[in-house]
């Protein structure tokens, strides 16, 4: 009698170990892809928004400040940026692309290496649509202007000038 | 008449083909602070506004520091936090310096030169002074300009993680003038 409740413990008590183990090693599993999870293609994120360069950039500007409401609204965002070259720009071995307005405030985009080929055919004077991640708006001194940043972005479209 | 006119447009030509000031939206700019545990903390911003001032020697960079892309979007997150950069309330990091070395360096000569930086950086809101050397290269009136400098993480009140991050992790700027 005795032996048969010891052997009962003796299995549950095997069973809790068990358990416990698949748990942390769940745990362990969920960890592990967190610390080490990339970044999805942006061409397969939905975009937060679609915009237009300029009405964009004229968004970032309140008088003579920066507007925090549009860096709130769009900073980390995923957008959708249609508008016209301005200039193609070497950083080391990649390009990135710029849409600058008249008054000298530019959106600058960095992007994805899958996208370095097709960034390439790119002229100044090319409409684009692109989609990047959103380092929302600063104001340089060096060059007096405010300025929107892009990082990882991909580009959707060119229509050739 | 026709003398004056070419003398004017030789020296307008010359004016545009040795401006002064020159920028670039597009310098470069390297953050690695892996440690034999962890690799994962290296990052680059491709945005970064950058001045060379051949004549008087003024160096200026400024950088978002949401414009640092990881490899990985939790360390990117950590990055950006509060104990890390802090980018809501401090969202740029900025250097403004000068050449002390001018006269060794040759603007309208093709060659490489080193060049003598002194000024000041200012990261999480903390400006601190900053010495290094960058390397000059002038080919075809473009000038490339690279640098490779270490930042202690304490002087501007950045966690280090609990020993994740190095203590002193390697800068590296890069940038095209035309």
């Amino acid at each position: 009698m005795m032996a048969t409740e010891g052997n009962k413990k003796k299995a549950i008590l095997k069973k809790i170990l068990v358990v416990k183990l698949v748990l942390l090693l769940a745990a362990g599993g969920v960890a592990w892809y967190a610390f080490t999870k990339g970044f999805d293609d942006t061409s397969a994120i939905e975009a937060d928004f679609t915009v237009n360069a300029t009405p964009f950039l004229n968004e970032f500007k309140l008088n003579d400040a920066l507007n925090e409401a549009a860096n709130k609204k769009y900073a980390e965002k995923i957008i959708t940026v249609n508008g016209r070259v301005s200039s193609v720009e070497a950083a080391d071995t990649t390009l990135n692309l710029k849409i600058e307005n008249p008054d000298g405030a530019y959106i600058a985009f960095a992007f994805q290496q899958k996208d370095q080929a097709a960034v390439k055919q790119v002229k100044a004077g090319d409409s684009v649509s692109i989609k990047g991640s959103c380092n929302g708006a600063s104001f340089s001194n060096i060059l007096g202007v405010p300025y929107v940043t892009f990082k990882r972005s991909s580009l959707n479209k060119i229509y050739k000038n | 008449m026709k003398k004056s006119i070419l003398l004017l447009a030789l020296t307008v030509s010359a004016g545009v083909l040795f401006a002064q000031k020159k920028t670039t939206t597009s310098a470069i700019v390297k953050f690695d602070a892996t440690t034999p545990a962890d690799a994962m903390p290296v990052a680059e911003n491709k945005t970064v506004i950058a001045l060379l001032d051949t004549k008087t020697g003024a160096v200026a960079f400024e950088a978002q520091i949401k414009g640092f892309t990881f490899g990985n979007a939790m360390m990117q997150e950590h990055f950006n936090g509060e104990k890390w950069m802090n980018s809501e309330k401090n969202p740029t990091s900025t250097f403004n310096g000068k050449i002390t070395n001018l006269g060794d360096i040759k603007f309208d000569k093709d060659g490489s030169y080193t060049a003598k930086i002194e000024g000041d950086l200012s990261m999480k809101g903390i400006s601190k002074p900053l010495t290094g050397k960058a390397t000059i290269v002038v080919k075809g009136g473009a000038i490339h300009a690279t640098s490779d400098f270490t930042i202690k993480l304490a002087d501007y009140s950045i966690s280090n993680a609990g020993g994740k991050l190095a203590d002193e992790p390697k800068i590296s700027v890069s940038s095209d003038f035309k």
